[in-house]
């Protein structure tokens, strides 16, 4: 397993932002949903080693990433994409992805083919050498996932990667996707139900920190059956069904 | 996007060069440094501040130099501390500081990178208006050769703002973080030239200071350069960018514990430096050649430099330090008129040597004293410093200028010396009615007077002008209307009855034993 937490819990102040997460996920892509402030972007940033949990158990890669040489082991092996991408205007494409290449300490010798592997695979070919300030929102989002997947990582963190792509980019990105996770664990951190119906092989959905269903998007569907969820496609019936199920039980306690 | 995972070759046109990792990372640092866009507002800020004044100033390296250190640090410590902290604020305000962060490459290190590509364009910068200027200044046939330690000097403060700010930037990202550094750094700058003129000993670390408060002209030229507490400033700057740097490496999640200890060393390190530098250099003075600091003082320094002084072909010849070579036709001008009076008569001067300014550190404070000229020697030499003089060339000084300068200020202490009276009479003995304080005493003021009038001095109150501060107005009637009258009669008696009289009494009129009545 590449992802393995137990009871993972992460609080800003008296903000519980994550509480007591278990989780287990290999290679393939695994799609993360919920709503806003459900704790996606918090566990995300715990899987990249951003923050450290408050407790639990994590293992990324086989590492513990709580002491520096694992973790920094890890971020050899790790891509990244955060939600809120910043770039540095004067640099090209092409620069942006090598500076980031480098930075995971790629071995020299195999960075100009990785970085220019990484630009086609984002479709920016023409554009390696424009300067970052030049380019649309999309288009900075696909330079975001070229960085991230540059090092070809075996853990492959997206938090909200499709905003900002048009529906053809979307179309290509989820192929993307579908490749990388046939050698790597991807989790894509996501709002857009299609993204996760079209791409992952498994999906977990999360509400008030709790990860509150763990299946298939299949499985996900299945829990629309019988209830009047709203939704216009299955897959979000099977969402708001969830996730009304989990709002009645949280409030049937408190 | 494609899903396609075989190698994919890259067109030509933007091919990624292959380096070594740190090399590369370097590079591209290198090649998007901010700093670049700075580098035209420095070389003109270099050329403003520091090219333009030099050119004003004579050709004399030690004035070149100590502006490399002082005028060009005052401009570029306060801007290049801006785009420190701008260089260093980057991840913070681009909002990449979570991605850089979880990156395998220690962040501390990463951020080296960005703060040695910045610092290495402005010490490229600063080091080429150095190369100008110190060719110009070759060019000019400046005697000797540059001063290197100013420009030490120079290069650690460049680095020492780079680092200081790129570490406020780093700890405090924002958009006003490059200005309040610029702002904090100028302020510091400006602060410590104020304190160095209050006589704040400590205060002399700071690297706006050549060589004390108030550097004499004779270091580099009649001295060799003291390194002293140029030496005490690379101390206290390179300490206070190591330390800078080093705590930026402190914080656990910058590398690994072995990192962090290394930086915790670097920054001890430098914060020991930097104590130690600012520690010796209050213990600095200011002596005759230039600022001491007894701990790091090599005393083989304190001999003179030597050289073969230029000496004019004149009869009494006037012989200047060779990096004066310039003046020597405009100091013979002003003396020639003097000398010629004086030649032949016993205890004239034979030859005119100039000397260095000396410099004094009176306690507590420092401070600079300009000897007058003196007259010692058998045969007698008379000792010439031609400091607190505006040189031509210097500012819009034109020749004629700086000889007007020079018979005003020093001919009346050349002929108060000839004639016994002591050295720093007072005004009234320069251009004023000088009035004895005894017989003998008016004797001497008045063919000082007299010999003043004959190389054409005022000996009175100039027409249309003012008197000296402190200079007495004469009276009616009172000795120093006699005084003048006799100074006129004597100047106006034939050179060879003067100089007959002078040559049977100097010695009685020195020893203050001839009245005014035996005056012809």
């Amino acid at each position: 397993m590449n992802v393995e937490i137990a009871d993972l819990t992460r609080r800003f102040g008296r903000t519980q932002a994550v509480a007591g997460v278990d989780l287990e996920a290999g290679p393939g892509v695994f799609g993360l949903l919920g709503p806003n402030g459900a704790g996606k972007t918090s566990l995300l940033r715990m899987l990249a080693t951003v923050i450290p949990p408050s407790s639990g158990t994590l293992r990324l890669l086989g590492h513990d990433p709580a002491s520096y040489g694992p973790r920094r082991e890890v971020r050899r092996h790790l891509g990244y994409l955060p939600q809120n991408l910043g770039y540095y205007p004067s640099f090209t494409v092409a620069e942006f992805v090598e500076y980031f290449a480098l930075l995971k300490e790629m071995p020299a010798f195999r960075v100009p083919a990785a970085v220019a592997a990484a630009i086609e695979r984002v479709e920016l070919g023409d554009k390696a050498r424009s300067k970052l300030r030049t380019l649309s929102g999309g288009m900075l989002r696909r330079v975001g996932i070229a960085q991230a997947i540059v090092n070809e990582p075996d853990l492959l963190l997206l938090d909200e990667p499709t905003a900002g792509l048009d529906p053809e980019q979307r179309v290509s990105f989820r192929a993307l996707l579908r490749d990388l996770g046939q050698h790597a664990t991807v989790i894509v951190s996501t709002h857009l139900v299609e993204d996760v119906g079209a791409a992952c092989t498994q999906v977990a959905l999360m509400d008030a920190g709790k990860i509150v269903f763990h299946g298939t998007p299949a499985e996900l569907t299945d829990r629309a059956t019988g209830t009047d969820a709203a939704g216009d496609a299955p897959l979000e019936r099977g969402y708001s069904a969830v996730l009304a199920a989990a709002r009645s039980v949280a409030g049937a306690r408190s | 996007m494609t899903a396609a995972t075989a190698p994919v070759t890259a067109p030509r046109s933007w091919r990624v060069p292959s380096a070594a990792g740190p090399a590369r990372l370097l590079r591209l640092e290198l090649r998007r440094s901010p700093m670049l866009w700075l580098l035209p507002l420095l070389a003109a800020a270099f050329y403003v501040s520091t090219y333009r004044p030099a050119m004003d100033n004579p050709p004399f390296w030690n004035i070149r130099s100590a502006m490399l250190q002082s005028h060009t640090m005052l401009v570029f410590a306060p801007l290049l501390a801006g785009v420190g902290a701008w260089v260093g604020s980057r991840d913070g305000r681009r909002g990449l500081a979570d991605l850089v962060g979880v990156t395998a490459v220690p962040r501390w290190a990463g951020r080296l990178a960005s703060w040695a590509a910045a610092t290495i364009w402005a010490e490229l910068l600063y080091l080429a208006g150095v190369a100008v200027l110190y060719g110009v200044t070759a060019g000019q046939g400046a005697w000797g050769g540059p001063l290197w330690w100013p420009v030490a000097v120079g290069a650690t403060t460049v680095a020492a703002s780079c680092a200081v700010g790129f570490a406020a930037g780093e700890r405090l990202p924002g958009r006003f973080t490059a200005g309040l550094a610029a702002l904090v750094v100028f302020l510091a700058l400006a602060g410590g030239a104020f304190a160095i003129q209050d006589d704040a000993t400590y205060a002399q670390i700071w690297p706006l200071n050549v060589q004390g408060p108030f550097p004499s002209d004779s270091y580099g030229i009649f001295h060799p350069y003291l390194p002293d507490l140029a030496i005490a400033q690379v101390m206290f700057l390179a300490g206070l960018a190591a330390a800078a740097l080093g705590a930026l490496g402190l914080p656990a999640t910058t590398g690994s514990r072995w990192l962090r200890a290394a930086a915790a060393a670097v920054t001890v390190a430098g914060l020991a430096a930097a104590g130690t530098g600012t520690a010796l250099a209050g213990t600095a003075r200011l002596e005759a050649n230039g600022m001491v600091i007894p701990a790091l003082h090599d005393a083989a320094s304190d001999r003179s430099a030597p050289y073969t002084p230029v000496c004019g072909q004149d009869a009494v010849p006037v012989c200047l330090q060779p990096a004066y070579r310039a003046y020597l036709t405009d100091v013979t001008t002003a003396l020639g008129p003097l000398l010629g009076q004086l030649a032949g008569l016993p205890g004239a001067p034979v030859r005119v040597t100039q000397v260095a300014v000396t410099s004094v550190q009176s306690s507590p404070s420092n401070g600079i004293g300009f000897g007058p000229p003196v007259i010692r020697g058998r045969p007698a030499v008379l000792y010439l410093p031609l400091s607190g003089l505006t040189l031509p060339g210097e500012g819009s000084t034109p020749a004629a200028a700086f000889i007007s300068n020079l018979r005003e200020q020093y001919l009346p202490e050349i002929v108060n010396e000839f004639v016994g009276l002591p050295a720093g009479t007072g005004p009234n003995a320069v251009n004023g009615i000088g009035v004895g304080t005894g017989p003998g005493h008016q004797a001497q003021f008045t063919i000082a007077g007299a010999l003043r009038l004959v190389v054409k001095l005022y000996l009175q109150q100039p027409p249309g002008g003012r008197l000296p501060p402190g200079a007495v107005a004469a009276r009616p009637g009172g000795i120093a209307s006699q005084q003048a009258a006799a100074a006129r009669r004597f100047a106006a008696q034939p050179p060879a009855v003067r100089h007959a009289w002078l040559a049977s009494h100097l010695a009685a009129l020195r020893a203050g034993r001839v009245t005014l009545s035996e005056i012809p």
